[in-house]
């Protein structure tokens, strides 16, 4: 396909994916930030225990549960 | 007809910029972006963990802190994306 002869309907959907691509990084690396502090409570070691792999794992699942449950919550405020 | 004129004029492009660029463009800002920000994120997570009183030099036990710190952060972003997209139930 010649780039040059992309329209802008094909721009915008380019766009569009950037966008979702850019949402996805953006939710991990505040997952990330805030399960570190919930789970990595002392030093850095040279390998994460299977706990702090667990706990890891867990915070990122129950933030999401938790996210349903607050925009429940909202959605039959009105 | 030159092709670059006619694509430009249709999505709103300065002319000297392909389409094609325009996305190459768009894609390494949005990389550096992220990369900026996680480093930033590395170091006041890090300089938490591993600088804990900070001394009159880095001592060598906080350069290793620092070195494990930034390994298992990155590795831990990998488990939390594992885990949002293996089993979003």
């Amino acid at each position: 396909m010649d780039p040059s002869k992309m329209n802008s309907a094909e721009l915008q959907q380019f766009l569009n994916e950037e966008k979702q691509k850019a949402m996805v990084n953006e939710m991990v690396a505040k997952l990330t930030n805030v399960c570190w502090d919930k789970c990595i409570t002392g030093t850095p070691g040279s390998k994460f225990s299977s706990s702090e792999t667990t706990c890891l794992t867990n915070c990122a699942q129950r933030y999401l549960d938790m996210s349903m449950i607050i925009m429940k919550r909202f959605q039959s405020m009105h | 007809m030159d092709p670059y004129s006619s694509s430009s004029s249709s999505s709103g492009l300065s002319p000297q910029l392909s389409t094609e660029d325009f996305m190459d463009q768009v894609k390494v800002q949005l990389a550096q972006a992220y990369a900026e920000e996680f480093l930033e994120t590395v170091r006041a997570k890090c300089f938490d963990k591993c600088i804990t009183k900070p001394g009159s030099s880095l001592s060598g036990s906080e350069s290793s802190c620092v070195s494990r710190c930034v390994e298992r952060y990155i590795e831990a972003t990998g488990i939390i994306s594992k885990a949002l997209f293996r089993s979003s139930s």
